[in-house]
């Protein structure tokens, strides 16, 4: 059994996925939403960004994006910038439409499920439980749910309002969650299974700091991470000396070192210190998240381990390092190796361990019958996430320690599969999860045909203003930002397919193709979807009509074509104009879904095409035979196309016979016209359909 | 292959001006190669004409369809329905699917949307030339690999004549003269001696001149 084929957000592939889709532990459809966002159409795009995840405002804020780093366009340049583009989409979206999809129309399950931390992992596995028509109560220990959301992630990085937001939506699929409830110390799993929940999903995190075994641990002014950032979370007031020396590499020592820059008032001097066994390049921390470190003033110390920590009067007052030469053996087993008489001292009085995490696993007791791993995590079978005790489930980083909010999620989903399946009786031992093909790397030869496009970069609070507050420091897109944004993905897979069955081998494709990468095999056309570029010239040329555009196919423009007409005035006074607009020769133009869009007039209607190579002869006749009076294509023809002047160039001949057919029909060339705007003359679009409009007035309407 | 190009308009709306209902029939084969006859092409003829007739002031209804094959039975019998149901079938296979429809489908008019012009080489995207005019006594292993038949103006066996200039055809400009060609792929092979052969008068019965071709293969029939 295959359970993954009917779940939200993840589905078996028949093809070759995206690398952004398979990195994604959600499996989020990347390509969709940003190519969504790439032709306007932003509520789309949260449609299909929202669709795998339930925390999608809190993911938009901090998701640590794996999908970025295998983005095929960083074999061109940089990534797409996927993390921002979402955050668009959540920050466009209305929320009176709702936060996710309509609760599915499911029989209500009688079997109790509970869930323990109201996390990543517990969220998502209570709201597709939920979804699923389970009873689902979410019991959390802290006063709010989020875990470490709330308690874990600095406020700079993720505004609490955001949580709430994601919070509110889960609790609307019917999730009950019940805060302020220890289990070990209010409950014991004893109880809730007394209590009639007939299966348990452990999702605690890891939520302790581990310590270190070095003299000086017991001095005044040494602070654990984790406790540190609850406190500044919870607005507990805490107190930092004035040289603050974080030790530890990862993400959770550069939170404790940004947060520590901003506790404090104005005028008060200090200085936050990073030390780490890891070499500056081998350090854990997201690149981006050390240069914004570093740009707020962190001093990094790499390739040092904490010997001592020195003190006097039972105070800190500094820690003993000593050079690590490497910190993995050759086999990469965490194995540090020091300098010998390498020892030096760096001045502190306050010092804060971010070493790692681990879960409180003190609730556990031997009646639970839940073995635990030798890293001290719970022990579950790493497919269906089971325990060693029958019903009782565990994930996120009580099983995995220290991870992603994402790969967290998508554990709670697999969680709430394996506890379906568990309750419906099935044997769990069959649960299989989807295998995902991704698509290779870009073919040399593509790479160098790809046009590069710079990467838009995020707006940030100046550094000026991020002292002493907790204001976000990541401030979000612009519309204009977003499109350009957008425009640079490559919608990899979302290309040309073949109907072999419909394919006469006429070599057309092969000829038309800007990157030279269709061929002949076994008798007819094949288009590898790994260097298809999408730009759609073979489609639109295909004499047997046998291949598809998977994204925004023909059909789809013929759809859109027709929409335009459904709402048309019988009695128009003025003459009925439509336009084809390429939306990439838009992608330097500020604003033109919306701004330059508003400014035409209710007779000119537009459409957007990704590249005018994509038009095809019948979707000009399409607009002609519905009543437009005048037709006209807009873009750029020539060396602007981002598909090379080679696919820019194919509308020319196009229009040209469009316009002998309207000729030979009686209905006159005149009507048709292509417009070549380069895209820096995007502005001139409302110019073009004005002067469209007194002409084809002075022809009359459309004979038809 | 076999090379046409789709009618005038306006003799197509005239040979369907008696009927209401239309069958556009494509061929997936030699014309759907050369951007005549396929289904793109089909449908681009049926927003055409369907502009065109309403322009008329007619009613008329136009119903696409493409076969792999025009010229087979087999294939056309999937489309049997669909001729049954239209007043006349508008092919735009070349003239041999156009016969196969009138002979499969006797009820039914099948008529020509195409000009059926030549046997043909698709030389480079959107251009085919002449190449063959199916003589029927291949002459190619004396000219250098040139057909003298289907290239010269006249079909001279022994020329070139004296209309070739600079290498072109009296005729027009744009055409090569097939002899100089003939002549230059000859030198090229080290084989002039071949244009010191005279040829003698070809025997044309074995082309249509003979009478409609027909081949059989007993071995083959069932």
């Amino acid at each position: 059994m295959n359970r993954e084929e009917n779940t939200p957000g993840i589905s078996p592939m028949e093809e070759m996925s995206p690398p952004c889709q398979v990195a994604c532990p959600l499996h989020t459809d990347v390509r969709g939403y940003v190519a969504a966002i790439a032709r306007g159409d932003f509520e789309a795009a949260y449609a299909i960004a929202r669709e795998p995840n339930p925390l999608i405002y809190v993911c938009s804020h901090v998701c640590a994006h794996p999908c970025e780093e295998e983005c095929r366009r960083g074999q061109v340049d940089e990534p797409v910038a996927i993390a921002a583009l979402k955050r668009f989409a959540a920050e466009r979206h209305d929320l009176s439409l709702g936060h996710g999809p309509p609760k599915p129309n499911v029989e209500p399950k009688e079997q109790k499920v509970a869930i323990i931390g109201a996390g990543p992992a517990g969220l998502t596995a209570a709201y597709d439980l939920a979804r699923m028509g389970y009873p689902v109560t979410v019991f959390e220990a802290l006063p709010e749910p989020g875990g470490m959301l709330r308690v874990g992630l600095p406020k700079y990085r993720l505004p609490r309002e955001i949580i709430d937001v994601d919070i509110k939506g889960i609790l609307e699929a019917d999730v009950e969650i019940k805060t302020n409830v220890c289990i070990g110390r209010d409950m014991t799993l004893s109880d809730l299974k007394e209590q009639g929940y007939e299966a348990i999903f452990i999702a605690i995190g890891a939520q302790q700091s581990r310590a270190l075994r070095i003299e000086g641990m017991d001095l005044d002014g040494v602070l654990l991470g984790v406790d540190f950032l609850r406190d500044v979370n919870q607005g507990r007031a805490v107190k930092l000396g004035r040289r603050v020396l974080v030790i530890g590499g990862g993400n959770v020592a550069v939170d404790v070192a940004r947060s520590a820059v901003r506790q404090g008032r104005p005028g008060s001097e200090k200085e936050v210190h990073m030390i780490c066994l890891e070499s500056r390049e081998e350090m854990p921390a997201h690149e981006w998240e050390i240069i914004e470190a570093q740009r707020e003033g962190i001093i990094l110390h790499p390739s040092l381990g904490p010997k001592r920590i020195l003190g006097r009067d039972g105070k800190v007052v500094g820690l003993e390092t000593i050079v690590c030469s490497s910190v993995f053996d050759s086999e990469g087993r965490f194995n540090p190796t020091f300098v010998p008489d390498s020892e030096s001292v760096i001045e502190g009085d306050t010092i804060i361990l971010a070493i790692g995490q681990a879960s409180d696993l003190s609730f556990l007791r031997p009646e639970d019958g839940i073995e635990l791993t030798r890293r001290r995590t719970i022990k579950v079978d790493p497919q269906t996430l089971a325990t060693t005790a029958p019903g009782i489930f565990a994930g996120g980083e009580v099983t995995t320690g220290p991870g992603s909010v994402v790969g967290s999620m998508a554990l709670g989903r697999r969680a709430a599969i394996s506890i379906d399946t568990y309750l419906r009786g099935e044997d769990l031992t069959g649960l299989q999860f989807g295998e995902w093909r991704e698509l290779d790397d870009l073919p040399p030869k593509t790479v160098e045909r790809i046009k590069p496009l710079t990467r838009e970069p995020m707006p940030m609070l100046p550094l000026e203003e991020r002292a002493f507050n907790y204001e976000e420091v990541e401030l979000g897109y612009t519309l204009a930002m977003a499109m350009r944004a957008a425009h640079r993905c490559l919608t990899c897979g979302g290309g040309a397919y073949v109907d072999t069955g419909k394919c006469a081998a006429c070599l057309t494709c092969v000829r038309v193709c800007p990157y030279d990468v269709p061929i002949i095999k076994e008798g007819a056309a094949f288009i590898d979807p790994t260097e298809c570029q999408a730009c759609g010239v073979c489609a639109s040329e295909c004499p047997a009509k046998a291949i598809t555009m998977k994204l925004y196919s023909e059909d789809q423009l013929y759809q859109e074509i027709d929409a335009l007409f459904a709402d048309a005035p019988a009695e128009n006074p003025e003459p009925l104009i439509v336009g084809f607009c390429c939306l990439y020769c838009a992608y330097a133009a500020d604003e033109w879904a919306e701004s330059v869009r508003a400014q035409l007039p209710p007779n000119v209607r537009t459409l957007d095409v990704v590249c005018t190579s994509r038009i095809d002869i019948q979707h000009l006749l399409r607009a002609f035979e519905l009543g437009a009076d005048g037709v006209f294509v807009a873009g750029c023809v020539g060396d602007e196309c981002r598909h090379t002047e080679k696919a820019a160039n194919r509308i020319q001949g196009k229009v040209q016979f469009v316009k002998e057919v309207l000729d030979q029909v009686g209905i006159g060339s005149e009507r048709l016209s292509l417009y070549d705007i380069p895209s820096a003359e995007w502005g001139t679009v409302p110019r073009i359909a004005q002067e469209m409009t007194e002409r084809i007035r002075a022809l009359g309407p459309n004979p038809l | 292959m076999i090379i046409a190009e789709q009618k005038p308009l306006d003799e197509i709306k005239s040979m369907i001006a008696d009927y209401q209902k239309v069958l556009i029939l494509g061929c997936g084969t030699c014309v759907t190669i050369c951007f005549a006859g396929g289904e793109k092409e089909v449908g681009i003829l049926a927003s055409a004409l369907r502009m065109a007739t309403r322009l008329d002031g007619q009613d008329k209804e136009f119903i696409e369809a493409t076969v792999q094959r025009q010229c087979e039975y087999e294939f056309n019998e999937e489309v049997a329905d669909l001729v049954k149901e239209a007043d006349v079938v508008l092919s735009l296979a070349c003239g041999i699917g156009v016969q196969t429809m009138n002979e499969q489908f006797p009820e039914k008019l099948t008529l020509p949307g195409l000009n059926t012009k030549f046997l043909g080489q698709p030389t480079e995207q959107g251009v085919w030339d002449e190449r063959c005019l199916a003589c029927g006594d291949c002459v190619l292993y004396k000219t250098g690999g040139i057909c003298p038949i289907a290239r010269c103006s006249k079909s001279l066996l022994n020329g070139p004549c004296g209309g070739s200039q600079n290498g072109k055809c009296e005729i027009n400009p744009e055409v090569d003269c097939a002899w100089q060609l003939i002549y230059d792929r000859l030198k090229a092979l080290g084989k002039l001696d071949l244009m010191m052969e005279v040829k003698s008068p070809k025997d044309w019965s074995a082309s249509h001149a003979g009478g409609p071709g027909k081949i059989v293969r007993e071995d083959l029939r069932l």
